[in-house]
Protein backbone atom coordinates (compact mmCIF):
# COMPACT_ATOMS: atom_id res chain seq x y z
CA UNK A 1 0.00 0.00 0.00
CA UNK A 2 2.79 2.40 0.91
CA UNK A 3 4.12 2.34 -2.68
CA UNK A 4 0.81 3.11 -4.33
CA UNK A 5 0.12 6.55 -5.78
CA UNK A 6 -2.60 8.66 -4.18
CA UNK A 7 -4.90 8.29 -7.21
CA UNK A 8 -4.67 4.52 -7.10
CA UNK A 9 -5.41 4.47 -3.38
CA UNK A 10 -8.41 6.70 -3.97
CA UNK A 11 -9.74 4.29 -6.61
CA UNK A 12 -9.29 1.34 -4.22
CA UNK A 13 -10.92 3.25 -1.37
CA UNK A 14 -13.86 4.06 -3.61
CA UNK A 15 -14.32 0.32 -4.14
CA UNK A 16 -14.55 -0.10 -0.38
CA UNK A 17 -10.94 -0.87 0.51
CA UNK A 18 -10.60 0.50 4.04
CA UNK A 19 -6.85 -0.17 4.17
CA UNK A 20 -6.34 2.01 1.09
CA UNK A 21 -8.19 4.85 2.75
CA UNK A 22 -6.24 4.33 5.98
CA UNK A 23 -3.03 4.69 3.97
CA UNK A 24 -4.31 8.02 2.61
CA UNK A 25 -5.07 9.10 6.17
CA UNK A 26 -1.53 8.16 7.20
CA UNK A 27 -0.09 10.25 4.37
CA UNK A 28 -2.01 13.44 5.05
CA UNK A 29 -2.96 13.35 8.73
CA UNK A 30 -0.03 15.42 9.97
CA UNK A 31 -0.35 18.10 7.29
CA UNK A 32 -4.08 18.37 7.81
CA UNK A 33 -3.71 18.43 11.57
CA UNK A 34 -1.04 21.17 11.50
CA UNK A 35 -3.05 23.29 9.08
CA UNK A 36 -6.08 23.07 11.34
CA UNK A 37 -3.95 23.68 14.43
CA UNK A 38 -2.49 26.81 12.85
CA UNK A 39 -6.01 28.08 12.33
CA UNK A 40 -7.62 27.00 15.59
CA UNK A 41 -4.63 27.24 17.98
CA UNK A 42 -6.10 24.44 20.02
CA UNK A 43 -4.74 20.89 19.89
CA UNK A 44 -7.95 19.14 20.88
CA UNK A 45 -10.01 21.11 18.38
CA UNK A 46 -7.41 20.41 15.69
CA UNK A 47 -7.44 16.71 16.53
CA UNK A 48 -11.23 16.50 16.42
CA UNK A 49 -11.50 18.55 13.25
CA UNK A 50 -8.82 16.46 11.54
CA UNK A 51 -10.82 13.33 12.36
CA UNK A 52 -13.99 14.96 11.14
CA UNK A 53 -12.18 15.91 7.92
CA UNK A 54 -11.18 12.32 7.16
CA UNK A 55 -14.58 10.90 8.09
CA UNK A 56 -16.25 13.51 5.89
CA UNK A 57 -13.85 12.61 3.08
CA UNK A 58 -14.60 8.89 3.48
CA UNK A 59 -18.34 9.46 3.34
CA UNK A 60 -18.05 11.79 0.31
CA UNK A 61 -15.53 9.66 -1.55
CA UNK A 62 -18.13 8.59 -4.10
CA UNK A 63 -18.70 12.23 -5.04
CA UNK A 64 -14.99 12.88 -5.54
CA UNK A 65 -14.58 13.01 -9.32
CA UNK A 66 -10.77 13.19 -9.13
CA UNK A 67 -10.61 16.37 -11.22
CA UNK A 68 -8.23 17.70 -8.57
CA UNK A 69 -5.71 15.76 -6.53
CA UNK A 70 -6.75 14.03 -3.31
CA UNK A 71 -4.34 16.37 -1.54
CA UNK A 72 -6.22 19.49 -2.73
CA UNK A 73 -9.59 17.90 -2.08
CA UNK A 74 -8.81 16.87 1.51
CA UNK A 75 -7.31 20.30 2.21
CA UNK A 76 -10.47 21.93 0.92
CA UNK A 77 -12.61 19.81 3.25
CA UNK A 78 -10.34 20.58 6.20
CA UNK A 79 -10.33 24.33 5.52
CA UNK A 80 -14.11 24.48 5.05
CA UNK A 81 -14.80 22.54 8.24
CA UNK A 82 -12.32 24.68 10.17
CA UNK A 83 -13.75 27.93 8.82
CA UNK A 84 -17.24 26.84 9.87
CA UNK A 85 -15.89 25.91 13.27
CA UNK A 86 -14.10 29.24 13.67
CA UNK A 87 -17.17 31.19 12.65
CA UNK A 88 -19.12 29.39 15.36
CA UNK A 89 -16.37 29.99 17.89
CA UNK A 90 -15.96 33.65 16.98
CA UNK A 91 -18.21 34.80 19.76
CA UNK A 92 -16.43 32.66 22.31
CA UNK A 93 -13.33 33.78 24.12
CA UNK A 94 -10.00 33.03 22.58
CA UNK A 95 -8.60 29.95 24.13
CA UNK A 96 -4.96 29.44 24.90
CA UNK A 97 -3.12 26.78 23.03
CA UNK A 98 -2.51 23.76 25.24
CA UNK A 99 0.81 22.56 24.05
CA UNK A 100 3.16 21.16 26.65
CA UNK A 101 6.31 22.05 24.76
CA UNK A 102 6.69 24.91 22.42
CA UNK A 103 8.16 24.36 18.97
CA UNK A 104 11.39 22.43 19.13
CA UNK A 105 12.87 24.69 16.48
CA UNK A 106 11.99 27.75 18.48
CA UNK A 107 13.57 26.21 21.55
CA UNK A 108 16.79 25.32 19.84
CA UNK A 109 17.01 28.69 18.13
CA UNK A 110 16.27 30.55 21.33
CA UNK A 111 18.83 28.56 23.32
CA UNK A 112 21.65 30.21 21.39
CA UNK A 113 20.38 33.66 22.24
CA UNK A 114 21.08 35.70 25.32
CA UNK A 115 18.35 35.74 28.06
CA UNK A 116 17.25 39.10 26.68
CA UNK A 117 17.18 37.79 23.13
CA UNK A 118 15.27 34.72 24.33
CA UNK A 119 12.50 36.80 25.87
CA UNK A 120 12.28 39.05 22.80
CA UNK A 121 11.93 36.02 20.50
CA UNK A 122 9.32 34.49 22.79
CA UNK A 123 7.42 37.75 23.03
CA UNK A 124 7.51 38.19 19.25
CA UNK A 125 6.23 34.67 18.65
CA UNK A 126 3.42 35.18 21.17
CA UNK A 127 2.50 38.50 19.59
CA UNK A 128 2.74 36.95 16.14
CA UNK A 129 0.22 34.24 17.15
CA UNK A 130 -2.13 36.92 18.39
CA UNK A 131 -1.63 39.03 15.27
CA UNK A 132 -2.29 36.04 12.96
CA UNK A 133 -5.41 35.20 14.96
CA UNK A 134 -6.68 38.75 14.58
CA UNK A 135 -6.43 38.64 10.77
CA UNK A 136 -9.69 38.42 8.82
CA UNK A 137 -10.50 34.72 8.27
CA UNK A 138 -9.85 34.64 4.52
CA UNK A 139 -6.44 36.33 4.97
CA UNK A 140 -5.62 34.05 7.89
CA UNK A 141 -6.41 30.88 5.92
CA UNK A 142 -4.37 32.05 2.91
CA UNK A 143 -1.46 32.98 5.17
CA UNK A 144 -1.50 29.64 7.00
CA UNK A 145 -1.72 27.61 3.79
CA UNK A 146 1.11 29.48 2.05
CA UNK A 147 3.46 30.23 4.95
CA UNK A 148 2.90 27.40 7.40
CA UNK A 149 2.04 24.64 4.96
CA UNK A 150 4.26 25.83 2.13
CA UNK A 151 1.55 25.70 -0.53
CA UNK A 152 2.16 27.65 -3.72
CA UNK A 153 -0.30 30.37 -4.69
CA UNK A 154 -1.77 28.00 -7.30
CA UNK A 155 -2.30 25.20 -4.76
CA UNK A 156 -3.80 27.57 -2.20
CA UNK A 157 -6.07 29.00 -4.90
CA UNK A 158 -7.28 25.47 -5.74
CA UNK A 159 -7.98 24.71 -2.09
CA UNK A 160 -9.82 27.96 -1.47
CA UNK A 161 -11.56 27.97 -4.87
CA UNK A 162 -10.32 31.41 -5.89
CA UNK A 163 -7.78 32.88 -8.33
CA UNK A 164 -4.02 33.04 -7.83
CA UNK A 165 -4.24 36.83 -7.95
CA UNK A 166 -6.64 36.76 -5.01
CA UNK A 167 -4.19 34.67 -3.00
CA UNK A 168 -1.32 37.00 -3.94
CA UNK A 169 -3.35 40.03 -2.89
CA UNK A 170 -4.48 38.43 0.38
CA UNK A 171 -0.88 37.48 1.22
CA UNK A 172 0.26 41.04 0.62
CA UNK A 173 -2.54 42.49 2.76
CA UNK A 174 -1.99 39.93 5.53
CA UNK A 175 1.73 40.72 5.67
CA UNK A 176 1.07 44.43 5.72
CA UNK A 177 -1.38 44.05 8.61
CA UNK A 178 1.01 41.81 10.54
CA UNK A 179 3.88 44.22 9.97
CA UNK A 180 1.82 47.14 11.26
CA UNK A 181 0.74 45.24 14.37
CA UNK A 182 4.20 43.85 15.15
CA UNK A 183 6.29 46.90 14.31
CA UNK A 184 7.15 47.71 17.97
CA UNK A 185 8.40 44.15 18.52
CA UNK A 186 10.27 43.98 15.24
CA UNK A 187 12.09 47.22 15.89
CA UNK A 188 12.73 46.41 19.56
CA UNK A 189 15.38 43.81 18.84
CA UNK B 1 7.97 51.98 -9.28
CA UNK B 2 5.63 53.09 -6.57
CA UNK B 3 6.23 51.88 -2.99
CA UNK B 4 2.80 50.22 -2.72
CA UNK B 5 3.51 48.16 -5.80
CA UNK B 6 6.93 47.26 -4.40
CA UNK B 7 5.34 46.00 -1.18
CA UNK B 8 3.11 43.66 -3.19
CA UNK B 9 6.12 42.42 -5.20
CA UNK B 10 8.03 41.82 -1.97
CA UNK B 11 5.22 39.61 -0.71
CA UNK B 12 5.14 37.61 -3.97
CA UNK B 13 8.93 37.31 -3.83
CA UNK B 14 8.90 35.76 -0.36
CA UNK B 15 6.42 33.15 -1.62
CA UNK B 16 8.67 32.44 -4.62
CA UNK B 17 6.06 33.66 -7.07
CA UNK B 18 8.05 36.41 -8.80
CA UNK B 19 9.52 36.26 -12.30
CA UNK B 20 13.26 36.93 -12.80
CA UNK B 21 12.53 40.18 -14.58
CA UNK B 22 10.44 41.54 -11.74
CA UNK B 23 12.95 40.29 -9.21
CA UNK B 24 15.68 42.39 -10.82
CA UNK B 25 13.49 45.48 -10.87
CA UNK B 26 12.73 44.90 -7.22
CA UNK B 27 16.38 44.58 -6.25
CA UNK B 28 17.19 47.80 -8.06
CA UNK B 29 14.45 49.63 -6.18
CA UNK B 30 15.50 48.21 -2.80
CA UNK B 31 19.09 49.44 -3.26
CA UNK B 32 17.84 52.99 -3.44
CA UNK B 33 14.86 52.93 -1.05
CA UNK B 34 15.41 52.69 2.71
CA UNK B 35 11.73 52.47 3.68
CA UNK B 36 11.04 49.57 1.28
CA UNK B 37 14.21 47.79 2.45
CA UNK B 38 13.03 48.12 6.04
CA UNK B 39 9.60 46.80 5.10
CA UNK B 40 11.26 43.89 3.25
CA UNK B 41 13.28 42.98 6.36
CA UNK B 42 10.21 43.12 8.59
CA UNK B 43 8.00 40.90 6.47
CA UNK B 44 10.89 38.49 5.91
CA UNK B 45 11.27 38.15 9.67
CA UNK B 46 7.54 37.67 10.16
CA UNK B 47 7.63 34.95 7.50
CA UNK B 48 10.48 33.13 9.24
CA UNK B 49 8.83 33.38 12.66
CA UNK B 50 5.48 32.21 11.36
CA UNK B 51 7.09 29.20 9.69
CA UNK B 52 8.85 28.10 12.87
CA UNK B 53 5.77 28.82 14.94
CA UNK B 54 3.78 26.03 13.34
CA UNK B 55 6.30 23.23 13.81
CA UNK B 56 4.50 21.64 16.72
CA UNK B 57 5.52 18.11 17.46
CA UNK B 58 3.11 15.26 18.01
CA UNK B 59 4.34 11.85 19.16
CA UNK B 60 4.18 8.94 16.68
CA UNK B 61 2.01 6.96 19.12
CA UNK B 62 -0.58 9.64 18.85
CA UNK B 63 -0.64 9.34 15.04
CA UNK B 64 -1.07 5.59 15.22
CA UNK B 65 -3.93 6.19 17.62
CA UNK B 66 -5.38 8.77 15.24
CA UNK B 67 -5.29 6.35 12.29
CA UNK B 68 -6.79 3.54 14.39
CA UNK B 69 -9.62 5.78 15.52
CA UNK B 70 -10.43 6.73 11.92
CA UNK B 71 -10.39 3.05 10.95
CA UNK B 72 -12.68 2.18 13.86
CA UNK B 73 -15.06 4.97 12.92
CA UNK B 74 -15.16 3.77 9.32
CA UNK B 75 -16.05 0.24 10.44
CA UNK B 76 -18.67 1.63 12.78
CA UNK B 77 -20.16 3.71 9.92
CA UNK B 78 -20.16 0.62 7.70
CA UNK B 79 -21.91 -1.42 10.40
CA UNK B 80 -24.47 1.32 10.83
CA UNK B 81 -25.16 1.28 7.10
CA UNK B 82 -25.46 -2.51 7.07
CA UNK B 83 -27.82 -2.37 10.04
CA UNK B 84 -29.97 0.11 8.14
CA UNK B 85 -30.08 -2.14 5.07
CA UNK B 86 -30.89 -5.23 7.19
CA UNK B 87 -33.66 -3.37 8.93
CA UNK B 88 -35.06 -2.27 5.59
CA UNK B 89 -34.94 -5.82 4.22
CA UNK B 90 -36.58 -7.21 7.36
CA UNK B 91 -39.48 -4.85 6.91
CA UNK B 92 -39.57 -5.16 3.13
CA UNK B 93 -43.08 -6.70 3.07
CA UNK B 94 -44.39 -3.94 5.26
CA UNK B 95 -42.78 -1.30 3.01
CA UNK B 96 -44.12 -3.05 -0.11
CA UNK B 97 -47.61 -3.28 1.41
CA UNK B 98 -47.59 0.36 2.39
CA UNK B 99 -46.43 1.38 -1.09
CA UNK B 100 -49.12 -0.78 -2.74
CA UNK B 101 -51.85 0.65 -0.50
CA UNK B 102 -50.72 4.13 -1.33
CA UNK B 103 -50.79 3.40 -5.07
CA UNK B 104 -54.32 1.92 -4.81
CA UNK B 105 -55.67 4.84 -2.77
CA UNK B 106 -54.05 7.39 -5.07
CA UNK B 107 -55.37 5.56 -8.16
CA UNK B 108 -58.91 5.43 -6.78
CA UNK B 109 -58.81 9.06 -5.84
CA UNK B 110 -57.65 10.06 -9.31
CA UNK B 111 -60.23 7.80 -10.99
CA UNK B 112 -63.12 9.13 -8.94
CA UNK B 113 -62.18 12.78 -9.24
CA UNK B 114 -61.46 12.69 -12.98
CA UNK B 115 -64.54 10.66 -14.06
CA UNK B 116 -67.05 12.89 -12.32
CA UNK B 117 -69.42 14.35 -14.95
CA UNK B 118 -69.46 18.09 -14.76
CA UNK B 119 -72.67 19.55 -13.33
CA UNK B 120 -74.78 21.58 -15.70
CA UNK B 121 -75.18 25.16 -14.59
CA UNK B 122 -78.63 25.94 -13.22
CA UNK B 123 -80.81 27.89 -15.62
CA UNK B 124 -84.16 29.11 -14.47
CA UNK B 125 -87.01 27.84 -16.54
CA UNK B 126 -90.52 28.94 -15.77
CA UNK B 127 -92.10 25.92 -17.49
CA UNK B 128 -89.95 23.31 -15.81
CA UNK B 129 -90.43 24.97 -12.39
CA UNK B 130 -94.18 24.86 -12.85
CA UNK B 131 -94.05 21.25 -14.02
CA UNK B 132 -92.05 20.33 -10.90
CA UNK B 133 -94.61 22.08 -8.67
CA UNK B 134 -97.49 20.19 -10.30
CA UNK B 135 -95.56 16.99 -9.90
CA UNK B 136 -95.14 17.73 -6.19
CA UNK B 137 -98.79 18.58 -5.75
CA UNK B 138 -99.70 15.40 -7.64
CA UNK B 139 -103.32 14.41 -7.55
CA UNK B 140 -104.17 16.38 -4.43
CA UNK B 141 -107.00 18.53 -5.82
CA UNK B 142 -107.41 20.62 -2.68
CA UNK B 143 -103.74 21.56 -2.70
CA UNK B 144 -103.91 22.33 -6.42
CA UNK B 145 -106.81 24.71 -5.93
CA UNK B 146 -105.06 26.42 -3.06
CA UNK B 147 -101.92 26.84 -5.13
CA UNK B 148 -103.85 28.27 -8.05
CA UNK B 149 -105.64 30.79 -5.86
CA UNK B 150 -102.33 31.94 -4.36
CA UNK B 151 -100.79 32.28 -7.79
CA UNK B 152 -103.83 34.12 -9.13
CA UNK B 153 -103.72 36.55 -6.22
CA UNK B 154 -100.03 37.12 -6.78
CA UNK B 155 -100.46 37.69 -10.53
CA UNK B 156 -103.39 40.00 -9.90
CA UNK B 157 -101.28 42.11 -7.54
CA UNK B 158 -98.51 42.23 -10.08
CA UNK B 159 -100.87 43.44 -12.77
CA UNK B 160 -102.34 46.08 -10.47
CA UNK B 161 -98.89 47.39 -9.53
CA UNK B 162 -97.72 47.54 -13.12
CA UNK B 163 -100.72 49.57 -14.22
CA UNK B 164 -101.87 46.97 -16.74
CA UNK B 165 -105.25 47.19 -15.16
CA UNK B 166 -107.47 44.63 -13.49
CA UNK B 167 -108.34 41.36 -15.15
CA UNK B 168 -111.52 40.20 -13.34
CA UNK B 169 -111.73 37.00 -15.32
CA UNK B 170 -108.30 36.17 -14.16
CA UNK B 171 -109.35 34.80 -10.77
CA UNK B 172 -112.19 32.73 -12.18
CA UNK B 173 -110.12 30.99 -14.79
CA UNK B 174 -108.19 28.16 -13.25
CA UNK B 175 -106.29 27.34 -16.38
CA UNK B 176 -104.94 30.82 -16.48
CA UNK B 177 -101.68 30.08 -18.28
CA UNK B 178 -103.44 29.33 -21.51
CA UNK B 179 -105.02 32.79 -21.48
CA UNK B 180 -101.79 34.68 -21.10
CA UNK B 181 -100.12 36.17 -24.16
CA UNK B 182 -96.46 35.55 -24.93
CA UNK B 183 -95.63 39.09 -23.74
CA UNK B 184 -97.47 38.58 -20.45
CA UNK B 185 -95.67 35.31 -19.87
CA UNK B 186 -92.27 37.02 -20.35
CA UNK B 187 -93.25 39.80 -18.01
CA UNK B 188 -94.35 37.32 -15.36
CA UNK B 189 -91.14 35.36 -15.70
CA UNK B 190 -89.03 38.48 -15.28
CA UNK B 191 -91.03 39.54 -12.20
CA UNK B 192 -90.69 36.13 -10.55
CA UNK B 193 -86.95 36.18 -11.27
CA UNK B 194 -86.71 39.63 -9.72
CA UNK B 195 -88.59 38.56 -6.59
CA UNK B 196 -86.45 35.49 -6.13
CA UNK B 197 -83.26 37.44 -6.91
CA UNK B 198 -82.29 35.13 -9.74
Amino acid sequence: MADFADDHLVRLAKQGDVDAFTELVRRFQEKIYHTILALTRNQQDAYDLAQETFMHAYKSLRNFKQRSTFYTWIYRIAVNLTLNFLKKRKSEEKREIHVEDCSLDLKSAASTLSPEGHSITKELSEKLKEAIDSLPLTYKVSFVLVVSQGLTHTQAANVLCCSENTISWRMHKARKMLQQRLRPYLEGE
Amino acid sequence: MRHKKIEKLLSDNIDGELSEKKKKALETHLRNCASCSSYAENIQRIHKEAKSLEKLEASPVRWEEFTSRIKAEIFSAKQEKLRGITLFLRWKWAWAGAALSFVIVAGLFLYLTQNKTPQEPYVFSFESSLARIYQEIGSDQELEELFNSVICASIGETFEDSGWGERPDFYENLILWEDLTEEEMRFLESEIKKDNKL
